[in-house]
């Protein structure tokens, strides 16, 4: 079954037969070790909240057992475990965000962390109406505000600051329904509070909370990450890089970092760049340090520095399997346990740095905002030091890589979209406007933000690409980040080439304001510069997300962070696409409230399609009834 | 309604227009009644780019209906609505070509209606030379037409090359905007469907100029966006038939800019209500770079003044025309000698208190332009003098005639009353050479002399023996004497895989480029159009085969062309941008040739017209057996040397054989020992046709008739 569901990409054929022989095991022997998946599982219905349990009930109604010991029924289970979904995806991608505002406030002027976007930095400033924001000491400012992100976390009153980017239709919508998020911390256990064992047995009611709770990832935590990263390493600009497996270079120390937080990765391309430590190198017999990142830390890696993409989430494994990587660095999220294993295999040292992801079985080196520096230089020279111990013998490269623009955020995409503008138009640059031009003269029929993951239930790669190529032929513009935007850069869709594959509007767009079609907006908490653009979009016609032909889509997603984005992006008035059907089957009450119900009083609603054909045209309907009911 | 609605919405309305106008005219003239357009060789030129077929009679045309009303699909789809501009533009081809089937429709318009093939074959070496920088169309009526006046004069002193459509013409005039093809403001009719002409103008281009090949509609498409640098310019309320027109526009890569409020696409379709940025707006839209020279005299100097002509009745002040001497000359002077920008007036100006009350200023004139740079050659002293002509053309309310010291100049009364005089002649000719050639001018002063006194003893002392001295080394220069021979790649922004082969005995077939020009390009813009060919060894002198030029021409044609051969007509002869001022083709039954100019506008003695027989070639095509190419070659010893040279020429329109009378007959002697060869040459007075022309031959013994078999 395995190599039938990866005939898609072009080099896990040939990876998987080098595992074979390597005896290396894979995800794939693991899938196929697992046999049938649990079906309670998979319908949701699975309860293990308290130790009566566990407690199954049928996904059937009307159908063996109706409830649980205490009386819980499908809905509330399902509920419940998808609340608790939510709540461990917010966790994450608002943790992270913690992370880079830790670091921000340990920043200063002499570095390793240090402000590199102080625009950006007075500019937040000023939106958060610090005082001063215009004039204060940068690395003053940079410490209060850094104090200020964190209260965002915890503060006992009031909302999430950044929901006020939304046009006011929007916010009033959410005060409405009672899911303006508060402080974060709050948002997450006060969720974990209502789906304890005893607690709420509404499953409407657990719904809203959850989606209260994903919008303190959407418009808390996630924004908060990704605009303070902006901050410490610089707002990302459009730049080239390459992807897939074919960048790790045989004749290189090849260092993969892996996972999503850049505070690691920045210290260690930083490290790298030492000289003496690529003499180091030399005098092993390499050419040099190359760096290669993989999931949300390869792409905030590489759209500040252009550091090539050795590939997306799936593709962990293949990467160790090509022999030739001296050192795994991971950081939090996403790295697979089976890695220190499978890196035993080969002469590959596998590296956890993270207290809130040691993984056993290989080394940790702690990495911490205090010892940055030193910590990176220790497992760069540990990488330097493994490459004799390579076995020439085990090394084999597929030779795929792919050119790629990545680094298209906001700022950067205004910026291209002012190279439009006529300099006679007063006023003219700096906005969106072009864009929600050529929405509105149907030049373009609307805007898509693909992101999410890879999952084994989904053809690798398949639906991501299906669902863009269609799109954009359909003269739909794609937005990008995480492991979607790295399928897009494999397949060749982040290139300005990538126009030929377009509809007539669509490339007209691409040629004049000179982007590719689908654009790499970053790592997954960077969902929140889409976040930011759909709303910069709206309120420049004054007008509720959710009236805007904009779509969310997540073909391959797998993980709990996602399903908090889906809440959020929903929450946010945006109908969200799921490629993958989440666990919620077991209640055709829970489902009806996700796909039908919940367009009442948000304004969007999720759509489950797991053919990306059949999704992309529901997309267009949905994309054209909205333009309908603008009148364009 | 959305945008693509609207267009939709045009579009059907003129399919439906279209579809009636053809039902009506077959049922008034029935089928078989022929249909299409004066002076072209492209049929209905849209339609035959488009899909390749030639439309002759009415019959043809529901066919073409059929096809326009496929393209209107009516989805909401960008570059299906666009489709649908396109066949809102083949339906008003068709209406328009059903109105000039009761004879010109235009003869009582202030429009003009149809441009002809001619026409457009001239406009392209200003339009490739940047001289046109672009072209502007402009639709609809204006809310301010004071506005719509200034926006007008401002592509006119820029050079632009405007196209009017509907009240706005009216508006303009009335106005005072100086209208028609010498001003390069160009009427072209009132209805809407009249804007078709333009588009006309483009298409062909591709077809004449790009060579592309009819029904490859996207290269046409790509071409036009590519190359062809025009802009609309929308006045007043917009309906859905001038939305669709603007998609159709859009589709050829377009920009509209329209003065009231539309649903904008950046860089495509965009609003600029304030129409003092109308012009500065649109030019940026189009990036069209407008290279400028203020030069401080009281009246506009643009290059679109320079076909304007200075009658009787509005003169004020002439020099030469037999009247009075009048002479020009540049020369080159050591950089000491020369005083920059020193504008010098020996003798009484025009306003001089003698000419009080007098009708006319008639004044002897020389005009001496010294100019001085390291890197001035005394070659360049006859190219730059040359350009006097067009630089004092270029001043609005001044005509030149005529060079060297047969110069003729009238200006007009208009210009005198704004307070122009003769140094400004001196100030913008100063201008000019500054500008136009920075690379080897590096100072400029020019004199003016104006008694006779100095006049007669210049021109005695200093003048006559400068021209006999070049008219030395000209006849001196021939394809033998000299090592080198240039390229000129001028054309290929509109003509992609034509190159000529400039040599001295051979210039550009458009008659703008020199052997010596293309020396001077080379020394102004060392990476430019005209690049050197050093000749080496011949393949075979005598037909003109050079290695060297066939592997010139193979890089700069990319490949398009490999061999050519320079003094055949027969074997690879040189190929043709489309902008040729004359056409030579073959008339067998005489053996010989004809040769069209493009100002000859009825039928040949081979049964085409010029349009006609510029069609059979162009477009960087080698075509053997027609042959473009400039007057002056028709002097040439190397004229179809290959095939018996100049003495095949049996049929020339009178107006062209008159002008080369004098360097035909000299040539022809020095060749043959024939006297007066031209007088056996036939033109449109004597005969026209094939056996009326032969009779006048054998009459006159033609030297052709008794050559070796032409073919």
């Amino acid at each position: 079954m395995s190599n039938e569901i990866l005939n898609y990409d072009k080099v896990a054929e040939e990876s998987l037969a080098k595992a074979q022989r390597d005896g290396a095991e894979t995800m794939w022997d693991r899938r196929a070790a697992q046999k049938t998946q649990c079906g309670f599982g998979e319908a949701g219905v699975c309860c293990r909240i308290c130790a009566m349990g566990p407690c199954r009930v049928s996904p059937v109604p009307g159908k063996g057992a109706e409830r649980g010991i205490c009386g819980a029924n499908a809905d509330t289970i399902v509920a419940r475990n998808f609340a608790r979904m939510v709540a461990a995806g917010t966790s994450a991608h608002s943790d992270h965000a913690r992370d880079i505002v830790h670091a921000m406030h340990h920043a200063k002027a002499e570095g390793p962390f240090k402000i590199r976007d102080e625009a950006k930095l007075r500019r937040i400033a000023a939106e958060w109406e610090i005082e001063d924001a215009a004039t204060k000491e940068t690395y003053a400012l940079a410490h209060q505000m850094a104090e200020i992100a964190l209260e965002e976390f915890g503060k006992p009153f009031g909302t999430q600051r950044f929901l006020k980017r939304a046009p006011q239709a929007r916010q009033d919508i959410w005060a409405r329904e009672d899911i303006a998020p508060r402080a974060i911390d709050q948002e997450v256990v006060t969720l974990l509070h209502s789906t304890h064992m005893g607690c709420a047995a509404d499953y409407e009611s657990i719904f809203r909370r959850g989606m209260r709770t994903g919008m303190a990832d959407g418009w808390g935590g996630s924004m908060i990450g990704t605009e303070f990263s902006d901050i410490l390493y610089g707002t990302p600009t459009a730049r080239a890089s390459s992807s897939n497996l074919g960048v790790i270079d045989a004749e290189m120390v090849n260092i993969l970092i892996h996972g999503h937080d850049p505070n690691l990765a920045e210290m260690v391309v930083l490290a790298a760049q030492n000289p003496e430590m690529v003499e180091m190198a030399k005098a092993k017999g390499a050419k040099g340090i190359n760096i290669v990142g993989m999931c949300c830390t390869g792409n905030e890696m590489t759209m500040r520095h252009g550091i090539k993409i050795a590939g997306n989430f799936y593709q962990q494994e293949m990467c160790i399997i090509t022999g030739a990587i001296e050192a795994v660095v991971v950081d939090v999220q996403c790295i697979f346990p089976a890695l220190p294993e499978l890196a035993k295999t080969y002469h590959t040292r596998f590296i956890s740095t993270s207290q809130k992801a040691k993984i056993a079985g290989d080394m940790y080196i702690e990495f911490s905002e205090a010892t940055g520096l030193d910590n990176a230089a220790e497992i760069v020279k540990l990488a330097v030091e493994n490459f004799p111990n390579r076995d020439a013998a085990k090394v084999e490269i597929p030779d795929i890589k792919q050119d790629t623009m990545v680094g298209y955020s906001v700022e950067t995409i205004i910026q291209h979209l002012d190279a439009v503008v006529n300099s006679q138009l007063e006023d003219g640059l700096g906005t969106v406007k072009p864009l929600t031009d050529v929405i509105y003269a149907g030049v373009i029929r609307g805007a898509a933000g693909v992101v999410g993951c890879n999952n084994p239930k989904q053809q690798h790669d398949y639906a991501h690409i299906t669902v863009m190529e269609e799109l954009i032929k359909r003269d739909v513009i794609c937005v990008v980040t995480g492991c979607a935007a790295q399928a897009a850069a494999k397949a060749g869709l982040l290139t300005l080439e990538a126009k030929e594959k377009c509809g007539r509007g669509l490339l007209e767009v691409c040629e004049r304001v000179n982007i590719p079609p689908v654009l790499h907006m970053g790592s997954c908490v960077d969902i929140s510069r889409i976040l930011h653009l759909v709303n910069l979009c709206a309120d420049l016609k004054g007008i509720d997300p959710a009236l805007l032909p904009v779509v969310g889509i997540a073909p391959e997603w797998m993980s709990e962070k996602a399903v908090a984005i889906a809440n959020y992006v929903v929450g946010s008035g945006i109908n969200t696409y799921l490629g993958v059907i989440p666990q919620v089957l077991g209640s055709p009450n829970f489902t009806k409230l996700m796909t039908e119900d919940v367009q009442e009083f948000i304004g969007a609603h999720f759509v489950f399609e797991k053919d990306p054909i059949v999704m992309v045209d529901k997309i267009m309907e949905d994309l054209e009834a909205k333009r309908v009911g603008l009148g364009i | 309604m959305s945008l693509t609605d609207l267009i939709y919405a045009g579009s059907n309305a003129v399919a439906g227009l279209t579809e009636g106008a053809v039902n009506d005219a077959i049922a008034k003239y029935g089928e078989g009644h022929s249909v299409g357009y004066p002076d072209t060789a492209y049929f209905l030129p849209i339609i035959y780019a488009a899909t390749g077929v030639k439309i002759k009679t009415l019959g043809d045309l529901p066919a073409a209906v059929g096809i326009l009303k496929s393209l209107i699909t009516n989805k909401e789809d960008l570059g299906e609505a666009l489709n649908a501009g396109l066949a809102t533009a083949v339906g008003a081809e068709i209406i328009e070509a059903i109105r000039y089937l009761d004879g010109d429709p235009y003869a009582n318009d202030s429009g003009i209606g149809f441009v002809a093939d001619p026409i457009i074959r001239s406009l392209g070496v200003p339009l490739v030379t940047g001289d046109i920088p672009g072209i502007a169309v402009l639709l609809g009526e204006s809310s301010d037409p004071a506005a719509l006046a200034a926006i007008v004069k401002d592509y006119q002193e820029k050079g632009l090359l405007t196209f009017m459509v509907g009240n706005i013409i009216e508006q303009a005039l009335e106005a005072g905007v100086k209208m028609g093809l010498d001003y390069r403001v160009i009427p072209l009719g009132h209805e809407v469907t009249s804007v078709i002409h333009v588009v006309s103008v483009a298409i062909r281009a591709a077809l004449i100029f790009g060579g592309i090949e009819p029904g490859k509609l996207p290269e046409f498409l790509t071409y036009t966006k590519e190359r062809v640098p025009a802009f609309v310019n929308t006045f007043g309320e917009l309906n859905e038939v001038i939305v669709s027109v603007g998609a159709g526009a859009i589709a050829l890569g377009f920009p509209v800019i329209a003065d009231v409020p539309v649903p904008e696409v950046p860089g495509a379709l965009m609003t600029q209500a304030d129409h003092a940025k109308t012009v500065e707006f649109s030019l940026e839209a189009r990036d069209i770079k407008i290279k400028v020279t203020k030069i401080d005299v009281p009246v506009s100097v643009a290059s679109a003044f320079e076909g304007e002509r200075v009658r009787k009745d509005t003169m004020f002040a002439e020099f030469g025309g037999n009247k009075t001497k009048c002479w020009e000359l540049v020369k080159e002077a050591e950089l000491s000698e020369v005083e920059d920008h020193k504008i010098t007036v020996v003798g009484p100006e025009i306003d001089d208190a003698q000419f009080e009350g007098v009708d006319v200023v008639r004044l002897p004139l020389g005009i001496l332009v010294e100019v001085a740079g390291k890197s001035m050659q005394k070659d360049f002293e006859s190219v730059l003098e040359r350009r006097i002509h067009y630089f004092t053309n270029y001043i609005d309310g001044a005509m030149h005639v005529g060079q060297r010291n047969i110069a003729w100049i009238r200006l007009t009364k208009e210009a005198f009353e704004k307070g122009f005089r003769l140094k400004h002649i001196g100030e913008v000719l100063y201008a000019k050479m500054r500008a136009d050639f920075d690379n080897v001018v590096d100072k400029c002063q020019v004199t003016l002399y104006t008694n006779l006194a100095d006049v007669e003893r210049l021109e005695e002392e200093m003048v006559k023996p400068i021209y006999a001295e070049r008219d030395e080394r000209m006849g001196a220069l021939t394809d033998e004497s000299v090592e080198t021979f240039y390229t000129c790649t001028l054309c290929q922004s509109f003509a992609p895989s034509h190159v000529c082969v400039v040599t001295p005995e051979r210039l550009g077939l458009c008659g703008a480029v020199s052997w010596l020009d293309s020396k001077a390009t080379k020394e102004l813009d060392p990476a430019g159009p005209s690049q050197p060919i050093e000749k080496g060894e011949a393949v075979d002198e005598k037909i003109g085969i050079w290695e060297s030029v066939n592997k010139t021409v193979a890089a700069a044609s990319q490949g398009a062309v490999e061999r050519v051969t320079l003094y055949s007509i027969l074997e690879d002869p040189m190929t043709s941008c489309g902008c040729f001022e004359c056409i030579c083709g073959i008339m067998p039954e005489a053996n010989g040739v004809v040769i069209v100019n493009r100002e000859f506008s009825e039928i040949s003695p081979v049964g085409m017209t010029f349009g006609e027989l510029a069609s059979m070639t162009g477009g960087g095509v080698q075509t053997p057996g027609f042959m473009g190419h400039g007057r002056h070659f028709i002097g040439s010893k190397k004229f179809m040397s290959a095939e018996g040279g100049l003495t095949r020429i049996v049929w020339m329109p009178k107006e062209l054989k008159d002008d080369v009378a004098e360097r035909l007959n000299k040539a022809a002697f020095e060749l043959t020992g024939i006297e007066n060869f031209v007088d056996m040459v036939c033109d449109e007075t004597i005969a026209t046709d094939s056996e009326a022309v032969l009779e006048f031959l054998e009459s006159k013994g033609h030297p052709a008739l008794a050559m070796d078999p032409i073919m």
